[in-house]
């Protein structure tokens, strides 16, 4: 391999690039290493993503091995549906606020416990940062599922804790209220919940991420007077301007599927709908209706949905310097 | 030092985020890799001859699978008739297993073509009928044989028992469990109390404001379960307007909720939820939690449900409860239908797919359950009736809801209705959402009948949905 590094490229490659015999080791060589991944690749990840556009385009029950092409129909129903609509709306909002919230709440957090410490000596966390770190990873050790019960126990009327918490301290019209039933908060609980849940995590990555920065960094803003805050915003958050950005893409995408939570939370969708995300109407078109090729043309729109999302957010990232950040870093 | 290579590892984070969205998107998507491609073999029946005692020519040594939904009643009940089965037909071997996702774990094998011999379509995920029909065996030969016992099965069941599982004029479905809907409360708190057990929504309204009296709510209701409300409702109108609302219900017609009989029960139950007879917060509340507040706290005094409610409470039950059930209340004291005229019909459909392996086994297994033995542990041990008739004591095996079961198909003689239009259409999850912000005030009768109205129009101007016409 080392030999056919070519030092000053250019013309002389083509010339190294000749065929060379395809013996024994070179074919097992990319079979193994080439041709299986691929494989696998072709099998579970683009011949499912195939056959899902073609089902897409049928009117398949789901039971039986028979179906009808139906050209767009299932597409042209999709965008007259208001039901779906709505859960399309209720994800997009979902990809908006629970990943903004998470990052700066973790952000924070994470700031706190490695540079927010005392103003004197080597820059360092709060006192007892360890055991702030390992209090806010916890509900991420908790799987999806059970923090959704455990919280929709809380938000139960009159018997949950929130209910008995806000009647004691004397607001009584909290004594029944339904936070999961009332149009007003089944959203915001959710969102919460989805956070609380994600909040550790990104604390974890990002406090990763700053560790990675040379501390000499953060003394010499100190030297020139910069103070905590403006630390963070100016120094901090430059430099791991691409952990966030990946932090931004997977909680996008965990808003966009939120399906655990919300099953969890509100299995019917909420009050008026207001928690119902697509992948619930998917899997209730699917298996309660036994529409496959409808709920697949839904699967198809979700997946749309991420991947503009995920574009998006490069875009925006590149749109905003996040290339010329990079450069300065390098720089270093 | 300085990173080694910044844009190896951006590409790097590229990837990686781009990557777990193909995950993403993929398994959103896999549920859809199922539908290979299904051959369309029939059940292979190399059994053995028919006979008076092996109706359905059962192989000799044959393999019998069925898959039960294993919810309110379990499943054991049928394994007991599974081994009844076994016993006569020794050599034979005939299981059982459990599941809650009927419809998820079953679908792969109805596509492939090798469903289970027998299953218990029940559930919230059930298959919907109307997606299978032309995959199921037609159970007519099943009421024709004899019971183990030598009588002919149609003899030994309740009349009609063929109708909740006959679609399209075919019989493929063979609902095991009698089931009635009325209202449930409890006779000691009734009598310590000195109330009387409503028959209108007049009634209702009265004993509403007798239990507010008393700091008591008339009703409750779980998130899951606000459909019973709309069940009571429905049986209230049809009781009141006869077969006209019925059919119109059934054929999803324009402007079936605007019918005067929904409409004034609507403006009743209106006035119950404005005037604070709802115990508050149901819509946030989990339905067993709401339904314990009834039979449990006794914070609520009536509860609309089905039979099973008794089984499923058992363990949530005051001690001294003494659960009853009347019929479900009509709006005017003179109803088309008379008042003891009940929604009743058999539940916990069992199904043969055509293209089991064993067809005649499921059958069997049908039979064995449609015995005596059987029949009479399902109705003592889960205190609810099977459609065999007349094998629940006069003492309700000690149950006073059994008993007042008994009496109310008594007294309903003939005039026993049901319908099938909402879980054919798989309707109930939108309607869950209209029924629990009506209840929870947020919306009044009008909102509520436009609601209903919608799903009900959706369906019918759907064309990709097949309908079934209902004509009596």
């Amino acid at each position: 391999m080392t030999q056919e590094a070519v030092p000053d490229g250019g013309p002389k490659r083509s010339v190294v690039r000749r065929r060379r015999p395809l013996t024994f080791d070179r074919v097992s060589f990319m079979v193994v290493f080439l041709g299986v991944p691929l494989a696998v690749f072709v099998i579970f990840v683009v011949s499912p993503f195939v056959q899902a556009l073609w089902y897409s385009l049928t009117d398949w029950s789901g039971f039986s091995s028979g179906m009808n092409f139906v050209g767009l129909d299932n597409y042209v129903k999709l965008f007259h549906d208001d039901i779906f609509l709505k859960a399309v709306r209720n994800n997009v909002l979902l990809a908006i606020v629970v990943p903004i919230v998470t990052i700066v709440l973790s952000l924070t957090l994470a700031t706190l416990v490695t540079i927010g410490g005392s103003g004197t000596g080597t820059v360092r966390g709060l006192k007892n940062a360890g055991f702030y770190r390992i209090v806010s990873f916890f509900p991420y050790v908790i799987p999806a599922i059970v923090i959704g019960l455990i919280w929709a126990q809380v938000f139960t009327p009159s018997s949950g804790i929130l209910d008995a918490v806000l009647s004691k301290i004397g607001l009584s019209g909290f004594e029944n209220y339904a936070w999961l039933g009332d149009a007003r908060t089944a959203m915001p609980a959710s969102m919460f919940v989805m956070i609380w849940g994600a909040v550790g995590f990104y604390m974890v990555l990002f406090i990763a991420a700053i560790r990675g920065i040379d501390p000499s960094v953060f003394e010499a803003a100190r030297i020139d007077g910069a103070g905590r805050f403006r630390t963070a915003i100016s120094l901090t958050v430059p430099l791991i301007r691409d952990n966030v950005q990946t932090a931004y893409v997977y909680l996008g995408i965990a808003a966009l599927d939120a399906f655990v939570y919300m099953q969890a939370l509100n299995p019917g969708g909420g009050p008026q709908n207001s928690t119902l995300v697509m992948p619930q109407q998917l899997f209730t078109t699917a298996f309660s209706k036994g529409q496959f090729g409808y709920s697949t043309a839904m699967g198809v729109v979700l997946a749309a949905v991420t991947m503009l999302f995920a574009l998006v957010v490069f875009t925006v990232n590149a749109l905003t310097g996040g290339r010329d950040q990079r450069k300065v870093k390098v720089r270093r | 030092m300085t990173t080694p290579n910044p844009l190896s590892r951006r590409l790097f984070l590229q990837r990686a985020a781009v990557g777990t969205l193909l995950a993403t998107g993929g398994s959103t998507l896999l549920a859809a890799c199922a539908a290979g491609g299904g051959d369309d073999k029939t059940g292979s029946n190399t059994g053995a001859d028919k006979s008076a005692d092996n109706p359905f020519g059962l192989a000799d040594k044959a393999t019998v699978e069925a898959i039960i939904f294993n919810g309110g009643y379990g499943y054991d009940y049928v394994q007991f008739a599974a081994d009844i089965a076994q016993k006569k037909w020794a050599g034979s071997s005939f299981k059982v297993a459990p599941s809650t996702q009927i419809a998820q774990q079953l679908q792969p094998r109805f596509v492939g073509g090798n469903p289970p011999d027998l299953i218990d379509n029940s559930g919230a995920n059930q298959i919907g009928f109307n997606t299978i029909l032309d995959q199921l065996s037609p159970l007519d030969d099943i009421f024709e044989a004899n019971n183990y016992e030598g009588t002919k099965i149609a003899d030994t069941l309740y009349p009609g028992a063929k109708i909740p599982g006959t679609f399209d004029g075919k019989f493929i479905a063979m609902n095991y469990v009698l089931t009635l809907y009325g209202l449930w409360y409890s006779d000691s708190l009734f009598k310590e109390n000195g109330w009387e057990p409503p028959k209108t929504y007049d009634d209702l309204l009265d004993l509403g404001a007798k239990a507010k009296a008393k700091g008591k709510y008339l009703f409750a209701w779980g998130k899951e379960a606000a459909t019973y409300y709309h069940t009571m409702a429905v049986d209230g109108a049809i009781k009141e307007g006869g077969d006209e609302v019925r059919l119109a219900l059934e054929n999803l017609k324009e402007n079936c909720w605007s019918m005067p009989q929904f409409q004034g029960i609507f403006a009743a139950l209106e006035k119950m939820v404005k005037a604070g007879y709802f115990v508050p917060g149901g819509a946030g509340t989990q339905f067993t939690a709401a339904q314990a507040k009834w039979s449990n706290d006794q914070q609520a005094i009536l509860y609309p449900s089905g039979s099973w409610i008794e089984n499923e409470m058992k363990k949530a039950t005051k001690a001294g409860f003494n659960m009853k059930g009347i019929p479900e209340p009509t709006l005017t004291a003179n109803p088309k239908l008379p008042y003891e005229s009940l929604r009743s019909a058999a539940g916990e459909p069992f199904i043969i797919p055509a293209k089991g392996k064993n067809v005649a086994g499921g059958k069997e297994l049908l039979r064995a359950m449609l015995s005596k033995e059987a029949a009479t542990n399902f109705a003592k041990t889960r205190l609810a009736p099977t459609i065999v008739k007349g094998l629940v004591p006069a003492d309700g095996f000690g149950s006073t809801a059994l008993q007042s079961q008994s009496a109310m198909l008594d007294a309903a003689g003939t005039n026993i209705f049901d319908y099938q239009v909402f879980g054919l259409y798989g309707m109930n999850t939108d309607q869950l959402v209209v029924w629990n912000s009506f209840l929870s005030g947020q919306a009044d009768a009008a909102a509520l009948t436009k609601g209903l109205q919608e799903i009900t129009d959706k369906v019918r101007n759907d064309s990709s949905v097949k309908k079934i016409p209902v004509t009596k």
